[in-house]
């Protein structure tokens, strides 16, 4: 279960409005906000490619112009990739032999 | 009490993250000391686009498990990016090459083999071809993902030990009209200034970049800029499409591709029309040039040359929403900001006319003084981590040699071969083939043993079914060097596996003129190897093949040398304390002793350690910022311009007409074709195609379409829709959205899938000057297929 601190750089003016929408989001915990429009949010998800696309779809929403990463662990991770328990999935046909 | 390791995880998460925006939080950092997350914070670049972001990479049990932005980084401030978020996933990836693989046939299955084995059926192709049909028909082509002591091997041991100067990377697909214009307009490649001066300026003009998407990072550090002065900043985004850089820009200039030269005169008409100019400046420091024999001419013949693009004119070219209003506004803006940066990135540079596009962005900063001071710069924003460092400095071009020396400048090129203590001549005086002639020659038969290494041609030239019969040819063998299987490992004969960032030591140069070292953190898998310990290997074999002592003398100052540190360490050595000694891109102030020091490296020029240990030079040409303006000032003036390319020592304003892209639409294919980048992808996807998480995100390439052409073709969203264009056929889902323009469609280029892969079908015309291809335009017809069908992500795999 990868955890990510982030972040996240909202229009001042739109601030509240963001706050409201990421409140939302039981993955993702408001750690603090300032005037300047910084956000920071930790993310904690099952995976990685869970956390990925919640940061896409938090992308998305008005008044967010940016979503910077600051620290990622994932030791759980590396680790079940490395037993085989995880493998990232490459659903993809075999083009040379 | 103590907090869960999965509390104290959270709280360093949100702790790290509040640091870079300089809030406290309000926890208790003595928890913090309770338990390790990592046993070790390892130091370096992250290697995912051209900005050199600081990064350090947590190793627990010798594996890579975290990774953190650090707030005292000068290039990032800590921040990362998406691309950036989970590259650990790479270095574990199951899909890593991890043996030397060989099939003698291009049909045959591939069979592992030893290193032994590998490195001699390298040097016995390589030098069979030079025994049989000289030196013309070996090559080498590199990546601007390369490290600086790899590139600067490579090209050491083809020029000097296989005498070619067959040497050329994947930068020519993306930033040779940048060095084009850097060298003819200011006589010297590179940036004048740095990111530093973001954060001092007032006006930013982003042209033929989305630069939100392609450099995040450095666009935070825009914008923050903007946030923090509303009513100062101004942001003009010039570009055919509205992506996320244009949506909070405060003017997006949206033209028809192919029409920025006019553009650019139009905005440099007004300037000079309304009197915006800086005489002082245009009268101590700046040249008027005119055509290929650069002839002198003067102020008043460059504005009669200019009369003819009134903005009127050019908003009949450029169409859109360009207006002559428009255009007066965004000129008046950029000439009267108190200092004013431009961007750009390959909108600009991959075109029919390249190198004239960068000189026109230059020549609007070069009649307005916006240059040299805190602030006012013209930009090139570089799209790998090394082209800089390791292509444009290191010599991997056909045309350059370390230190930015031309091959055919007999007086450089044999001070090369004096300082490797090769025999003069043996540097062929001609520079060898530049990369389309390079695959041309490929499929001609000339070519008959080719090295590419950390790159994908098979999938990034334009027109790439073309190339792509040449190097499946039987009779050229293909080495390919690289950590995943490619749609280039599909046509080579022999794929050896490499280290990847982090499993080896090396320096990468941003787009800032700043080199920064990444120490190895951890072991390669497998048995893969860094390239610096392939290239000297196969060097000795070759050198025994051929019987020639002077290959040898290549890698002899390296011979014994220990592969993680010790060897890259000594071809650094080399390669600053040599090659650069005297140069406009001196190092010889950052060893590797030095660079650990600086966590953030030096920007050269840094002729002496005092200096590098400052950080280098923030801004080139200025005196007291510049050590070399002190060194080469011929008077007393502030701005000494000493560019090796420019003798009279002026900044050149070029004359310059429009001149549209080399296929425009026409009845029969009325639609542009554009192509570019999404957040989550890196070129070939190669590598990020292997992060799940970016699959998923864009998980395969799209066309997108304006929805008024799209409701007049009868296409809704997702619909399967054919791109035709001369070359071939994509077909691919539609995205029915509002940020190309009308008559113009766009594709991202990273998908591998054959029916998706868009470089097929792009066209191969290119800058005569740069050589560089106008990936960015060409000419297609597109037609609704079908409704909407299940895809599937496609990637190479064994």
């Amino acid at each position: 279960m990868p955890i990510g601190g982030f972040v996240i750089h909202v229009w001042p003016a739109k601030k509240p409005q963001v706050l409201k929408e990421l409140a939302r989001e039981e993955r993702l915990s408001v750690y603090a906000h300032d005037d300047k429009g910084h956000v920071v949010v930790v993310i904690e998800t099952e995976t990685s490619e869970e956390m990925a696309h919640l940061v896409r779809s938090l992308s998305l929403i008005e008044g967010i112009f940016t979503i910077n990463l600051a620290y990622l662990y994932g030791e759980d991770e590396v680790e079940k990739i490395e037993s085989g328990a995880y493998k990232p999935q490459t659903v993809f046909g075999k083009a040379f032999r | 009490m103590g907090l869960s390791r999965r509390e104290f995880l959270k709280t360093t998460a949100a702790l790290t993250a509040a640091a870079l925006a300089g809030i406290d939080l309000p926890l208790k950092g003595e928890d913090l000391a309770q338990a390790a997350e990592v046993d070790g914070w390892f130091r370096g670049t992250c290697r995912f686009c051209g900005v050199g972001c600081r990064v350090e990479l947590g190793v627990k049990n010798g594996r890579p498990v975290a990774i953190r932005g650090v707030p005292q980084s000068r290039t990032n401030m800590g921040y990362l990016c998406m691309k950036g978020m989970l590259f650990y996933q790479l270095m574990r990836h199951p899909d890593r090459l991890k043996r030397p693989l060989y099939r003698a046939r291009k049909t045959d299955q591939f069979r592992e083999i030893s290193w032994e084995e590998a490195l001699d059926i390298a040097a016995e192709k390589f030098a069979q071809a030079l025994k049989t049909y000289g030196p013309a028909s070996v090559a080498y082509y590199g990546s601007g993902q390369a490290l600086t002591e790899e590139t600067y091997l490579f090209q050491k041991v083809m020029r000097a030990g296989l005498r070619t100067n067959n040497v050329e990377g994947n930068p020519r697909l993306c930033m040779a009209s940048a060095v084009g214009g850097y060298i003819t307009s200011f006589g010297a490649d590179e940036p004048i200034g740095s990111y530093a001066d973001i954060e001092q300026a007032f006006c930013f003009f982003i042209i033929g970049s989305n630069m939100a998407e392609a450099h995040p990072v450095l666009f935070r550090r825009v914008m923050r800029r903007k946030l923090d002065n509303p009513d100062k900043v101004f942001v003009i985004n010039a570009d055919p499409r509205v992506s996320p850089t244009s949506r909070i820009a405060d003017i997006h200039l949206q033209f028809e591709p192919g029409t920025d030269l006019a553009l650019l005169n139009a905005m440099a008409y007004v300037i000079l029309e309304e009197k915006l100019y800086n005489e002082d400046f245009i009268k101590n420091y700046c040249a008027f040039r005119l055509g290929k024999q650069k002839k002198r001419v003067s102020f008043e013949e460059y504005k009669k040359f200019i009369a003819v693009y009134t903005p009127e004119r050019a908003a009949d070219i450029c169409k859109g929403n360009i207006t002559p209003e428009i255009i007066r506004l965004v000129a008046r803006k950029f000439a009267t900001s108190p200092a004013t940066m431009s961007f750009w990135t390959m909108g600009i540079n991959q075109r029919i006319r390249g190198v004239w596009a960068n000189n026109l962005i230059h020549n609007l900063h070069l009649l307005t003084g916006q240059l040299c001071r805190p602030g006012a710069d013209s930009f090139s924003l570089t799209g790998q981590p090394n082209a800089c460092g390791g292509v444009r400095e290191g010599g991997g071009l056909c045309h350059i040699l370390p230190g930015h020396r031309p091959v055919k400048v007999d007086k450089l090129r044999h001070q090369v071969e004096d300082l490797w203590g090769v025999p003069r001549g043996r540097i062929p005086a001609k520079p060898g083939y530049h990369t389309m002639a390079m695959f041309s020659a490929v499929n001609q038969g000339k070519i008959k043993a080719i090295w590419i290494n950390c790159t994908s041609p098979a999938q990034s030239l334009p027109n790439a079914d073309k190339y792509r019969k040449g190097l499946a040819r039987e009779d050229v063998f293909v080495v390919v060097t690289d950590i995943f299987p490619t749609k280039t490992t599909e046509l080579a004969n022999l794929v050896l596996p490499t280290a990847f960032h982090f499993e080896k030591t090396g320096v990468y140069g941003c787009t800032e003129r700043r080199s920064q070292l990444t120490v190895k953190a951890v072991d390669p898998p497998g048995e893969a190897k860094p390239e610096v310990w392939i290239v000297r290997e196969w060097a000795l074999k070759l050198a025994d093949k051929l019987k020639d002592p002077v290959v040898k003398k290549c890698v002899e100052p390296f011979l014994g040398l220990e592969e993680g540190y010790a060897l890259p360490k000594a071809i650094w050595d080399e390669y600053t304390q040599k090659l650069t000694a005297g140069r406009d891109n001196d190092l010889r102030g950052a060893p590797y002793e030095v660079l650990k020091k600086l966590p953030d490296g030096v920007q050269w020029p840094a002729p002496t350690k005092e200096w590098a240990l400052r950080g280098g030079t923030y801004k080139k040409f200025v005196r007291g910022l510049d050590p070399l303006a002190d060194i080469h000032a011929v008077d007393e003036r502030p701005y000494q311009f000493y560019g090796p390319a420019h003798k009279d020592r002026k900044l050149w304003i070029w004359l310059r007409p429009h001149k549209g892209p080399a296929e425009e639409p026409d009845a029969e294919y009325p639609f542009y074709l554009s192509t570019g980048r999404v957040i989550d992808h890196w070129h070939t996807s190669s590598m990020t195609g292997r992060i799940k998480e970016l699959m998923r995100a864009n998980p395969y390439a799209y066309v997108e379409i304006n929805p008024k052409d799209a409701k007049r073709l009868g296409i809704g969203p997702g619909d399967m829709v054919l791109v035709e264009t001369r070359r071939g056929r994509n077909i691919l889902p539609a995205k029915v959205y509002e940020g190309p323009m009308e008559k113009m469609v766009f594709v991202y280029w990273h998908d591998m899938a054959e029916e998706r892969m868009i470089n097929r079908v792009t066209k191969d015309a290119f800058d005569p000057g740069s050589k560089e291809p106008e990936f960015k335009i060409c000419a297609c017809k597109i037609r609704r297929l079908s409704g909407p069908k299940p895809l599937k992500p496609y990637i190479v795999r064994l």
